[in-house]
């Protein structure tokens, strides 16, 4: 393979400088006589942050950062030698580990034989031929694999107390109500990798001793729906699925059931009540679906995460898997990265990588340069972690001990434009409007709770009422029925833990620090910086910004809706926002 | 086709690992398809046809930089494997007449490399 140099400025702030460093590099090549053999490329981004100007030569596969004009005349002389040039020779820190993504972005979602050139249903002719049921579980629970929904249930021990419980009859469930804002892991996968999650429910199926299987796909993912019911329709016409199957004793089929909507059917018992036709309401557990579940019958219920894993875990083994990650947490997690990043998407890492690695090193920080506050993880049911703690560790334990929980993936990135009763009272916001209103912790707490935030919010907080938040979250985490209602008071909860100033600043000064609850602002013109450009009388949607390109302009606070506008828009900063 | 054995998954696997040929694969999940992946794709269809070019152009699901969709990953023997990112019409006419078949990438679109 002839030589690729790859470059690009990894700064964040100021001047793009690839294109100076571009022409330099291209000089250098020239002057050598090296411009016709050696490929110099210029990058839109390189997937490092922070590093300067950075350069990779492939196929010798190094990586230099922090590169000076005086360093490229070493690096073209390595790149003739194929030594690396050891002064500025990086090693990039953090990289993802694809399991659960290993063939999104790989193979051709529809086209089952892409995914059995890709090792698919391999592992299920291991597990139909050469292994029992028992062994199966066995071999899951040597694996250590723990649900990826956001409990962290170990699912070899799910499947054990499945097959375990009496009944003619056993089903198995694939979790695939993915609701939490800003996590559609899930959906990728389904939509990516349709046939694994099949793979992996027959493995299961077969383990737990159930012949029927089914989805339970929320109607908001129509291609991913469409997708599951034509990989459906291929395992029929191969024989991987419906009766002896890959021509042995094992018969197993699956269907699909379509979420209509509600967030608390992601929740088992709801989602039971759901597919037997029922109103999605929670029950009171136990009895556990894995004894009495699907119209009274044992079943297991796994994430469609949880699933996709379950393939490779059979292919490579239990002993395989089980030495990555933690003590406590094994393999790898898929995080959909949003909010305020520069590069959002999926990231899948090994259990035990710092948040710190994800935000900044996979994630590039935040966008616009502006710095990271906090990240909320586990959506509304999760809590939030601020950037002094983005050591921690990712797995099940180090995140509940900080007040947040894994949840099912979703971690959102704040900046300091973030208010976070603002945050608390959207979460919380959305649990109400989720909340099935079964119970009454849930459903009165609940909106108790939000009108206490819309109150501090708005500046007619009083000391008292940070108490009462903290009382009611007890009560709703003690007494509500599921898992919605006890952990829909966690956002507050984490956010009156970790930034109490924040709250005492709205409720004591009414002031909001990040400048984001408007009832608590006022926009003013400071004259003495005003360049009477016009530009925000043209930005106010309400026309409450009055005058001329002569006299200058004012704010009328009776009509100003604090939207912000003219703050975004003034260019010499004359808006004062306070 | 016939119901599958275990042997006919291990001739199955031989049978499409086998491909050597030159391809590019357009992200087709939800992010890529709300970002414009279908044009894309037809972009790259009729220039294909029309330059002539040896290639299989293919649909996948997300690699995960949702941001950067429509997500162009080409696989041109003798360079690297990159995915190009944010592709426009341009820029799918650009990779069509630059990087394949004229084995030179194309500049400030690539988002990621692949690294073995």
């Amino acid at each position: 393979m002839a030589k690729t140099v790859f470059i690009k400025d990894t700064a964040i702030t100021g001047k793009d400088r690839t294109r100076d460093f571009y022409g330099l590099f291209l000089g250098v090549l020239r002057e050598k006589g090296l411009d016709t053999t050696i490929q110099l490329v210029r990058l839109a981004d390189m997937g490092i942050y922070s590093a300067g100007i950075a350069v990779r030569v492939l196929p010798d596969n190094h990586l230099y950062t922090q590169v000076g004009e005086s360093d490229i005349a070493g690096i073209v002389e390595s790149i003739k030698t194929g030594q690396p040039y050891q002064p500025r020779l990086t090693k990039q820190a953090s990289t993802q580990m694809r399991i659960v993504l290993r063939n999104c972005g790989v193979i051709d979602p529809e086209k089952i034989e892409d995914y059995i050139a890709h090792d698919g249903y391999h592992a299920l002719a291991r597990c139909l031929t050469e292994l029992t049921p028992e062994q199966v579980i066995q071999e899951m629970k040597t694996s250590g694999l723990r649900g990826r929904g956001g409990a962290g249930f170990p699912t070899g021990m799910k499947w054990e107390f499945t097959r375990k419980s009496a009944g003619d009859q056993r089903y198995i469930i694939c979790n695939g109500d993915e609701g939490d804002p800003g996590a559609y892991m899930d959906r990728s996968v389904l939509e990516g990798d349709p046939h694994s999650v099949i793979e992996g429910m027959a493995i299961g199926g077969y383990a737990i001793g159930a012949s029927k299987g089914f989805f339970y796909i929320r109607a908001e993912y129509p291609l991913a729906i469409e997708r599951i019911e034509k990989a459906i329709k291929q395992c029929h016409d191969n024989g991987l699925l419906g009766s002896n199957i890959l021509g042995s004793q094992f018969s197993f089929d699956v269907e699909i059931r379509l979420g209509a909507g509600a967030f608390v059917c992601g929740e088992e018992t709801a989602l039971l009540a759901s597919i037997e036709g029922k109103r999605g309401y929670p029950s009171p557990r136990p009895p556990f679906p894995s004894v009495k579940g699907l119209w009274g019958k044992p079943t297991c219920i796994n994430n469609v995460e949880t699933l996709a894993n379950i393939p490779v875990i059979l292919f490579k083994g239990g002993e395989w898997f089980s030495k990555i990650g933690t003590e406590t947490s094994k393999g790898t997690k898929v995080f959909a990265v949003t909010g305020k990043v520069k590069r959002s998407g999926l990231v899948e890492v090994p259990m035990g990588t710092t948040i710190e690695d994800i935000v900044y090193g996979i994630s590039g920080g935040a966008m616009s340069g502006k710095s990271v506050k906090a990240i909320q993880t586990g959506g509304p049911s999760g809590g939030v972690i601020p950037k002094d703690y983005f050591q921690t560790r990712v797995d099940y334990e180090s995140l509940q001990k900080m007040g947040s929980i894994m949840g099912s993936g979703g971690m959102i990135v704040m900046d300091e434009d973030d208010c976070m009763i603002d945050i608390a009272k959207f979460y919380l916001g959305f649990c109400v409007d989720e909340s099935c209103g079964k119970c009454a912790p849930c459903r009165i707490g609940g909106t108790q709770m939000l009108r206490l935030l819309e109150k501090i919010s708005e500046g007619r907080g009083v000391p008292k009422d940070l108490e009462q938040l903290a009382m009611i979250s007890r009560a709703m985490q003690k007494a509500s029925l599921c898992g919605l209602g006890q952990t829909a008071p966690n956002p507050v909860l984490s956010t009156l833990n970790y930034y109490r100033a924040e709250y005492d600043a709205h409720v004591n000064d009414k002031k909001c620090p990040a400048c984001k609850c408007s009832k608590l602002l006022s926009f003013l013109i400071r004259q003495d910086k005003c360049v009477k450009c016009g530009m925000c009388f043209k930005a106010c949607p309400v026309g409450a910004i009055s005058g001329n390109r002569e006299k200058g302009y004012v704010i009328d606070q009776e009509k100003c809706i604090r939207c912000g506008q003219c703050f975004e828009v003034c260019k010499p900063a004359a808006v004062l926002r306070q | 086709m016939a119901k599958l054995t275990k042997n006919d998954l291990h001739s199955l696997k031989a049978k499409y690992a086998a491909s050597e040929k030159n391809w590019i694969k357009v992200g087709f999940s939800t992010c890529g398809i709300a970002a414009g992946a279908q044009k894309v794709y037809d972009v790259l269809c009729d220039e294909a046809r029309k330059n002539n070019a040896e290639i299989e152009i293919k649909k996948c699901g997300c690699v995960g930089m949702c941001s950067a969709e429509p997500l162009v990953e080409v696989n041109v023997k003798g360079l690297p494997r990159v995915f190009y990112g944010k592709v426009d019409r341009e820029t799918a006419i650009e990779i069509m007449e630059k990087h394949v078949c004229g084995n030179l990438l194309v500049n400030d679109r690539i988002y990621d490399v692949k690294v073995n």
